[in-house]
């Protein structure tokens, strides 16, 4: 057999397995059974409008809150880390490691109780999410805004410092915005993920008008003792972050193309 | 970092504390200005479920009346059990009062302050139509559902030796295992299950453990003014009438003397 030949035959053996695979889960799954539990046409009708008017719009604020805290502590972090005070290195640092060494549910609950304990007041539901998606997607941000702007050349600094610039003035003019350009895609995909975590915001105790789509499909399964909810809420979150994916993948080829 | 400070800022002025003068009138401190905020984990039918886009059920209604008494509107925020049970959703300051179809334990009295008691129970176990499993011993090698934090698991875990208990997070999911047969009979307070074996007739309850236990709605340790006026309210509808038109109107019978 010719290599091409080999190469289409194991290739047509593959397909072939993957055939028979799906085929397999089909027939051996009891599909109306299924039908009954993630595809109840009446439950499905009454989630709405609330699933879209409360849960995805909770999703969409607790998780822009987040991002844009964990931003620009994450661009704060990276500044520090690549900052020549030892000190303010070794803060970033652990503070990095800790953050993407713990499980976000933790801090969920660390955050949720010990903040009011620590300091006696009871703090505002959003400004409770902001912190706690936020300081998680920071240890993330701050590790890929660093690589942004270590790969931002050289020259670009030493040109800037020639013109007379002092070092902060050239990093905040010439080097940050030249990394956000580059690390725009990885940001996107944080965002993802954050959209995703968020779901975690339960751990905090909602009341119903601050459901998020995670929550709202869990407790529509308990009133319903339906999956149809389940399958809803998923559908939304794909509604968020396809679009966003969509976007990392543009973001990434205008970046292609400028190289 | 003005992120951060914003953050603070903001968290600062969150802050609140307000004072509402009770019946009673020692002064009652609430965590959100008129309003009595209630810290319960859904679903607890028939004591606080969804019921469309309200949360329903026998503790709610009672609840209801101590805010009535204080003069001020009842919300309630659903979050996970453990918080509650513990006490540390009370001591975060997350919400005034805890009814959560909570028995009264030592353990938890250390936790928090407990009203006096507004309902008994026991444990029960509940399976589906078809098996017997009538005692812990029947259950031998078989699974046991229990709800996370529950009297139920913890009696279970004393009692039923050689069986195989499955954690789950709340009743719903717990109840729905018993009923797809993931687990083969599920523990839990004998309210929850007969209210459900009545609106699932492919479930029964087979058994009954006099656990004799007591509910009531918790409070931070020390919040003695709120304490006494959620007492005050409880012995008023009691001796009213209206607690025996609760218990009516959510267990369907009259409550035992």
């Amino acid at each position: 057999m010719s290599r091409r030949n080999r190469t289409r035959a194991v290739r047509t053996a593959q397909y072939g397995v993957l055939v028979l695979l799906v085929v397999a889960v089909a027939l051996a799954a009891d599909w109306s059974e299924l039908r009954r539990a993630f595809f109840d046409a009446e439950v499905a009708r009454e989630q709405f409008p609330d699933v879209v008017t409360t849960a995805l719009v909770n999703t969409v604020v607790y998780t822009v809150l987040g991002f844009v805290f964990g931003l620009a502590l994450g661009l704060l972090l990276a500044l520090m880390r690549l900052s020549p005070v030892p000190p303010y290195r070794w803060l970033a640092v652990a503070y990095i490691e800790f953050f993407r060494g713990v499980p976000a549910l933790l801090v969920f609950i660390a955050l949720g109780f010990g903040v009011p304990l620590a300091f006696q007041v009871s703090i505002n539901q959003y400004v409770t999410v902001m912190l706690a998606l936020g300081l998680v997607g920071a240890a993330y941000m701050a590790e890929t805004i660093r690589a942004g702007i270590q790969a931002v050349p050289k020259g670009q600094t030493e040109a800037a410092r020639s013109l007379g610039m002092s070092s902060s003035r050239a990093m905040v003019s010439i080097v940050i915005p030249q990394a956000f350009r580059i690390v725009l895609p990885p940001l996107a995909n944080e965002l993802i993920l954050l959209t995703k975590d968020s779901s975690l915001v339960y751990l905090l105790g909602l009341s119903m008008d601050q459901y998020e789509l995670a929550k709202f499909g869990r407790d529509a399964l308990n009133q319903h003792r339906s999956l149809t909810p389940i399958l809803i809420a998923g559908l939304f979150y794909l509604a968020i972050t396809l679009p966003l994916g969509h976007l990392v993948r543009r973001l990434e080829a205008r970046a292609a193309r400028a190289r | 970092m003005t992120a951060l400070a914003a953050a603070l800022v903001a968290a600062a002025t969150a802050c609140s504390s307000t004072k509402t003068t009770g019946g009673g009138g020692s002064e009652v401190q609430l965590v959100d200005a008129g309003k009595l905020t209630t810290c319960t984990h859904l679903p607890y039918e028939p004591f606080q479920f969804r019921k469309g886009k309200q949360v329903v059920g026998f503790d709610v209604d009672l609840v209801d009346l101590v805010a009535r008494d204080l003069g001020v509107e009842q919300k309630i925020v659903d979050t996970p059990f453990e918080g509650i049970q513990t006490g540390e959703d009370l001591n975060a300051g997350k919400c005034d009062l805890a009814a959560a179809g909570m028995t009264i334990t030592p353990v938890r009295e250390k936790n928090l302050d407990f009203s006096r008691s507004y309902f008994e129970a026991t444990q029960a176990l509940l399976v589906r139509k078809g098996d017997t499993y009538g005692s812990l011993g029947a259950l031998k090698g078989r699974k046991l559902g229990v709800q996370q934090s529950t009297t139920g698991e913890e009696y279970a875990k004393k009692h039923a030796k050689g069986v195989e208990t499955v954690q789950f997070e709340d009743l719903g999911l717990l109840l729905t295992a018993v009923k797809t047969g993931k687990v083969d009979a599920g523990i839990n307070d004998n309210g929850v299950l007969y209210d459900y074996a009545k609106k699932n007739p492919d479930t029964k309850v087979t058994a009954e453990f006099d656990t004799g236990e007591q509910y009531g709605l918790g409070v931070r340790t020390g919040n003695d003014a709120l304490r006494a006026q959620i007492d005050k309210t409880i012995k008023k509808a009691k001796r009213n009438g209206r607690y025996d038109a609760l218990y009516k109107k959510w267990f369907g019978t009259e409550p035992r003397t």
